[in-house]
């Protein structure tokens, strides 16, 4: 049986979060290693943004720091998240590794069908949405604002937004699955222009693990089931491991260089075609 | 999906038009279909260095953030300001106005590792199967 690592779940600020991701990622790269899932908090709130984004464009930012939210850039695309009330998960692959393609959207599919499967044990009916909005209409700088081609969803609402980035035959995606929900903080910490409707239509169209199943399932479970749907349904063993060496010098200069530097952060005024 | 005979295609799915030492490159028609409605690019500037098989910049598209892999070394000697005004165009028009840089090529002889139009067609056709 084909094996896996896993790093298990463990909160770290939002600087280190992203360094760790982006160091597997590069690290991969590098050499032949086998698939990551990683599982991870948040040790405070933070706003990440996606690649493309420009942190004055679309966040408040001085409500984020007035309020101790740490603003950071992934390195994936895709808009905004507020995270803290969730659990997050990253996985880094070959594009051309076993159960995975260098097709985007059949990737997005299979580590969907691995989500709704650990939803499923933790008593959450989850669906993957194929048909979405077109990009010249998401104009919403917040990604639980929209649902794309393969975003989750119970209950008809969002409840996990994901992103990829792909380079040198290697992918990262990233993905947030909502244990809790608030649509007012969102609506607060990213610049909306009316925020009591877009508060109600948040409302409307996003769900949580505590909405759906209240508070029969905590994060240690989620973590369990999430890891065991990869398993069950890719035919794969997940083992614990950590970072390798190669992989703590990366996160490191990372952190150093890129992370923890607000040019990096607030945004590089890319160019967009809105 | 169209390949012109003019150009010259990389493994990363650029296209290279040749003219003596200049190399204008863009990503081909199965790089945009691919990639689906494209929302942003980011290109390195005008006087970058670029290594042939290295990043010259990153591309949103509504299902996935890619870095860029340049097919020639040297450097940007021009870049595609259009592309800001209007990134819609490459995936309107790829090979023409959606062009992304103009770089000075440094090595000549790195052109042997790229394809022509016959050999890419087959190489996507054979990444399509593996899939």
């Amino acid at each position: 049986m084909e094996k896996w690592r896993v790093i298990p779940f463990e909160l770290f600020d939002s600087f280190e979060n992203m360094a760790i991701d982006e160091a597997i990622f590069r690290a991969g790269r590098q050499r032949e290693m086998s698939p990551t899932l990683r599982l991870y908090g948040w040790e405070s709130p933070a706003v990440s943004l996606g690649y493309f984004q420009n942190a004055e464009r679309e966040i408040n930012c001085g409500y984020c720091h007035d309020r101790g939210i740490d603003i950071v850039r992934r390195p994936t695309g895709g808009r905004a998240v507020l995270h803290g009330d969730d659990l997050t998960y990253s996985l880094v692959a070959g594009e051309s590794s076993r159960h995975f393609s260098s097709d985007i959207i059949k990737t997005y599919r299979i580590i969907s069908g691995c989500i709704i499967r650990g939803l499923e044990k933790s008593g959450v009916e989850a669906e993957m949405v194929e048909k979405g909005r077109s990009g010249s209409e998401s104009a919403e700088p917040f990604c639980f604002a929209a649902s794309y081609r393969n975003e989750l969803l119970a209950d008809g609402k969002k409840i996990c937004g994901s992103a990829q980035v792909r380079a040198k035959g290697m992918f990262l995606q990233q993905g947030s699955l909502l244990m809790d929900f608030d649509p007012v903080a969102v609506c607060a910490a990213i610049i909306t222009k009316d925020a009591e409707a877009k508060e109600k239509a948040l409302e409307a169209s996003v769900t949580s693990i505590r909405k759906s199943v209240g508070d029969n399932v905590g994060i240690d479970t989620l973590c369990r089931n999430i890891a065991a749907g990869f398993e069950e349904v890719l035919n794969i063993r997940l083992i614990e491991g950590r970072l390798s060496p190669e992989e703590e010098t990366l996160k490191d200069s990372l952190l150093e260089n890129k992370y923890r530097n607000a040019q990096w952060n607030m945004g590089r005024g890319a160019k967009s075609g809105h | 999906m169209s390949f012109p005979n003019d150009l010259v295609y990389s493994r990363e799915h650029t296209w290279v038009r040749i003219d003596g030492d200049i190399a204008t490159v863009g990503i081909t028609d199965y790089a945009q279909d691919k990639l689906g409605e494209i929302l942003s690019v980011e290109l390195f500037s005008e006087d970058s260095p670029v290594e042939q098989g290295e990043p010259f910049g990153v591309i949103e598209s509504l299902k996935v953030t890619t870095e860029l892999i340049s097919p020639v070394s040297g450097e940007i000697i021009s870049v595609n300001e259009d592309l800001a005004d209007d990134v819609g165009i490459l995936n309107s028009d790829s090979y023409n106005t959606g062009w992304m840089i103009a770089v000075g090529i440094r090595d000549l002889e790195e052109l042997d590792n790229l394809l022509d139009a016959e050999a890419y067609a087959d190489y996507v056709e054979e990444y399509e199967e593996v899939d």
